[in-house]
């Protein structure tokens, strides 16, 4: 029988599409187990993919939410808001918060997903910039932009176009500045590429060849009386919109897994099964290289249903079992017969 | 504690300065070892805390000096050092945040002290006897400097027009001034060092023979580093190819000395460069200059096992640079005698090396190509003895063997440096050199005349406050990408200034302060315990003694009737000054110890 001192404690850094998912199953398969997860939000679960409705005037936060507080009280996993983890010791089992509390597990999940990546050498304009990457980030973008105003995309990755749809759709105007990350995470050949650009136009999407003008020299506010945002290119060139927002794709949270003994390259890297470099520390999401043995190197999986099934899988596996993973989702870009874009990252339950 | 000696402080000193003693207890040595990394982990043993103190005091040109001490270009390596003591700083152990910015400190004590400063030297009188150093690098120069002010008569031979070795020829202008370099290199030198530039060592035509210099000085001493690129190990094809005849094919170091000497440099739209170290980043950063389009550095590890400095990697990526790991170039392909790629293996990776490097394992059957216009490789450098004219024993590296006394197989002929340690980092040229320099010293003279002890100064009060512990690290103001990359000059990191450097100055633990505890006056109320921050006020039954002498392991109890002593963990202790305040009968003392050298 189970007692509060040998019962093992699963600990999930991440609250995400991966982490939920993982709690979920980890209860299913441990009912006796304590399940905790740390967050740095201060939301509980929300679906990310649900943010553009920000621009259709769904502005409560409780509308984003993918469960109740109670769903978490019911399963008993313990959730941790507001928790900065600053480090791992993968030795001790041990996990420091930034407040100096510390957690001890007897198995680590890291479902911290990815942050919207911005080139460096743009990043000393990040505070004229607008993330979409949380609620928060979303409601300050919204508020931002007036009603049919003019939203400068930079980068253009999946998640920007599947954002630009919403924005065309509530009569926004959007310029996409295209570069090497448009269409990321999809891998676009040379010879695709002009095809999808026109049917970025064909959307209403006005589209800039970044490297065509030199690239980006500076952002800057808008001087008086002109739109609040100006893009000034290498070649002279510029662009003024309300707002500016970069969709270079994601790179992976890892951080606090920085000198934890668990090997890294871009993210934490996984054998098949999910587990990292330390029997007792799996990643499963955005944060995680996958050794794939069909193409002999380590990669990212992405997209909603393979975040959610890596989540699933890795918790099965730290309950007992030694899956493989499977890939859960397509990954391939199409163009329709009436000349749109159809990406299965934009398909979500 | 420790061997009492007669205070050496003058009269009318400062109380506090007539109360120092030095100590040669191996107790207080080991204390200072172990519980001041940062000292520790510098190669030249540089003094941090108190220079870092005297930026607080904002006495920039006494900090200049204290540095000075220990490596005769601050302003150099406050620059461009690799920054062993900044992975060792306590600020930067788990749960305390992040390391101080100790190389910026340094520059900072170079870049705000006064015009026309002082500077302070220990002279020595004149020994009549005269030392050869071959190399006027790094540790060429520190060992001319500690040499001349010892009483040596010194000549450098240094082959190039201008001293500074690798810091002249290999470090790009944009990371290091010409300015500051000319300046320390100056100081260095001018205590009566001749320095003779466009002189090779060999036996070729208008070359000097060793033998010549070993007839004429009563010691050699060989510090001409690593100035050979290594070569890339391929396979296949391309094992046995010699690459320098290929059009596009560069090696990191003579790409970087070549452009140094004035030879102009291009490159193709599309640079690769293969390596992991500072020499490899700053080929990049300066392929971006020359205007490549695309620059990317493939690794054979990751990112977070590279050994240079995160701040280099975000620089390099601000400018465009791009690095991909989990790669070793296995083959080159080409049209004609052309450069067009790279085939690569996919590694994945492995346990570490007693290098305290990371193992790259390639995976078979991962081969795939990456297309090129310039490959710059980068991946080390060795030394070269061809110019010696005799054999000297070599390790399996084919660097120059050493004994303890840092003499090579051949009597009065010395070597120092990356000749004699393998390509590695500024600052442990500068250490090793000083090092050198000193048994140079001690085998000239028959004897060592300094000696390393402790000065432990009574310090009145805490020197720091509990709010400083939560100032975030600051960071270094950069150039703008624009202006930076309008030619290869421009220095990208701007210096912090007086403000900033305050800040970042209060951040440091002054670990080199002592608290303890007088147990004789201590009446165990536990008030000390309460007001601490950390763990770090224990409650002890002894202390073990480690093989050197120096205090080891505390052996705590929780048990009252066994309780010895209320003892300090000077290891978790923050320097804080809670407890000393907190205490109601001043039964905690805190005292300054610091190394410094003495004569015999």
């Amino acid at each position: 029988m189970a007692t509060a001192k040998n019962v093992r404690h699963h600990v999930v850094i991440g609250s995400g599409v991966a982490g939920s998912q993982a709690a979920e199953t980890l209860r299913e398969c441990e009912p006796d187990a304590r399940v905790t997860i740390l967050t740095l939000s201060s939301l509980l679960f929300y679906n990310r993919y649900d943010l553009p409705k920000v621009f259709r005037g769904h502005r409560d936060w409780r509308e984003f939410l993918a469960y109740p507080a109670e769903y978490y009280r019911e399963r008993r996993i313990g959730m941790r808001r507001c928790s900065r983890v600053a480090g791992v010791d993968a030795k001790r089992r041990a996990i420091l918060l930034d407040h100096k509390e510390e957690i001890r597990f007897d198995t680590l999940l890291v479902a911290s997903g990815g942050r919207g990546y911005v080139p460096e050498e743009l990043s000393e304009f990040r505070p004229l910039m607008h993330p979409f990457s949380s609620y928060t980030e979303a409601m300050v973008a919204a508020n931002e932009v007036p009603d049919r105003g003019h939203v400068i995309m930079l980068g253009g990755d999946m998640i920007g176009l599947d954002l630009a749809r919403t924005l065309l759709d509530t009569r926004h105007r959007v310029t996409l500045v295209a570069g090497p990350q448009t269409f990321w995470p999809h891998e676009v050949g040379a010879d695709e590429r002009p095809g999808l650009v026109a049917a970025l136009e064909k959307m209403g999407i006005e589209v800039v060849e970044g490297a065509d003008a030199g690239g980006i020299a500076s952002i800057e506010k808008g001087a008086r009386g002109l739109s609040s945002r100006r893009v000034l290119f290498k070649d002279g060139t510029e662009l003024y919109g309300d707002v500016v927002m970069p969709f270079f794709g994601l790179v992976p949270s890892v951080e606090f897994m920085l000198g934890s003994g668990v090997d890294i390259e871009r993210g934490l890297l996984v054998n098949p099964a999910l587990r990292t470099t330390n029997e007792g520390i799996y990643a499963a999401g955005d944060v995680c290289q996958i050794w794939s043995d069909a193409e002999r190197r380590y990669r990212f999986y992405y997209g909603w249903k393979n975040v959610r099934a890596m989540g699933d899988l890795a918790a099965r596996n730290i309950a007992g079992g030694a899956d493989p993973w499977v890939p859960a989702q397509d990954e391939t870009l199409h163009v329709t017969a009436d000349g749109n874009i159809q990406s299965p990252f934009w398909e979500y339950e | 504690m420790g061997e009492i000696k007669p205070p050496s402080g003058e009269p009318g000193a400062p109380a506090a300065a007539q109360r120092e003693y030095l100590s040669d207890d191996p107790r207080d040595i080991g204390w200072v070892r172990q519980n001041v990394p940062c000292q520790t982990a510098c190669p030249a043993g540089t003094n941090v805390p108190v220079y870092i103190r005297e930026i607080i005091e904002r006495q920039y040109g006494r900090s200049y000096e204290t540095n000075r001490e220990a490596n005769v270009l601050p302003g150099v390596l406050g620059r461009i050092c690799s920054r062993p003591c900044e992975s060792q700083c306590r600020h930067g152990w788990a749960g305390n945040g992040e390391p101080v910015a100790i190389c910026h400190l340094k520059r900072v004590a170079s870049d705000l002290k006064d015009a026309g400063h002082r500077i302070t030297e220990r002279l020595y009188s004149p020994t009549g006897k005269r030392v050869a150093i071959v190399g006027a690098g790094p540790a060429g120069v520190s060992a001319a400097h500690d040499l001349s002010l010892l009483g040596h008569d010194v000549v450098i031979f240094e082959r190039e027009e201008r001293p500074g070795g690798m810091l002249r020829y290999g470090i790009p202008e944009f990371r290091l001034p010409r300015g500051t370099l000319d300046i320390e290199m100056h100081n260095a030198l001018r205590l009566g060092v001749q320095m003779r530039t466009g002189a090779e060592i060999g036996n070729g035509a208008g070359q000097i023979p060793m033998s010549r210099l070993e007839a004429e000085f009563d010691a050699v001493l060989l510090a001409t580093g690593c100035m050979a690129a290594s070569p890339l190990p391929l396979q296949g094809e391309w094992e046995k190819r010699d690459l320098r005849g290929l059009e596009g094919v560069e090696y990191g170091l003579d790409f970087l000395v070549q452009m140094h000497r004035g030879v102009k440099k291009t490159v193709g739209r599309r640079v690769a460069v293969v390596g992991a170290g500072f020499t490899a980043l700053d080929c990049a950063r300066v392929a971006a200059r020359l205007g490549a389009q695309e620059v990317t550095i493939h690794i054979r590890t990751a990112e977070e096992y590279i050994p240079v400095t995160q701040e280099e990697i975000f620089e390099a990526k601000r400018e465009g640079v791009r690095i991909k790991g989990l790669r070793t170039p296995v083959g080159l392909t080409a049209e004609g005698n052309r450069l067009t790629g790279i085939e690569f293996v996919q590694n994945r990776l492995g346990g570490w090396r007693n290098s305290g490097r990371r193992q790259a394992i390639p995976i078979e059957g991962s081969e795939f190509h990456e297309p090129c216009d310039t490959i710059i490789i980068a991946i080390g450098q060795q030394t070269v003895n061809d110019f010696l004219g005799t054999k000297l024993e070599l390790d399996r590296w084919g660097n120059v063997r050493v004994g303890v006394d840092g003499m090579t197989s051949h009597k009065g002929l010395f070597a120092a440096g990356d000749y004699v340690n393998g390509a590695s980092t500024v600052v442990q040229a500068v250490g090793h050199g000083r090092l050198v320099a000193k048994r140079i010293d001690a085998w000239l003279m028959g004897r060592e005349r300094r000696k390393q002890v402790v000065r432990i100064v009574p310090v009145e009060k805490p020197l720091r406050e509990r709010a400083f512990d939560f100032i975030p690290r600051q960071h270094m103001p950069t150039a703008q990408l624009a202006e930076r990359m309008k030619d290869g000059k421009h220095e990208v990191e701007l210096g912090l200034d007086e403000k900033l450097a305050f800040e970042e100055a209060k951040r440091c633990y002054l670990c080199n302060l002592r608290y303890e505890i007088d147990v004789d006056r201590c009446i165990f109320c536990r008030a000390c315990i309460e007001v601490a921050p950390r763990n770090c006020i224990k409650l002890v039954r002894g202390v073990e003694i480690n093989e050197d002498g120096a205090y080891g392991k505390l052996l705590e109890t929780k048990e009252w009737n066994q309780v010895g002593a209320i003892w300090i963990d000077n290891n978790e202790c923050i320097r804080c000054g809670q407890c000393y305040t907190a205490c109601p009968v001043q039964c905690i003392s805190i005292s300054r110890c610091e190394l410094t050298e003495v004569e015999i």
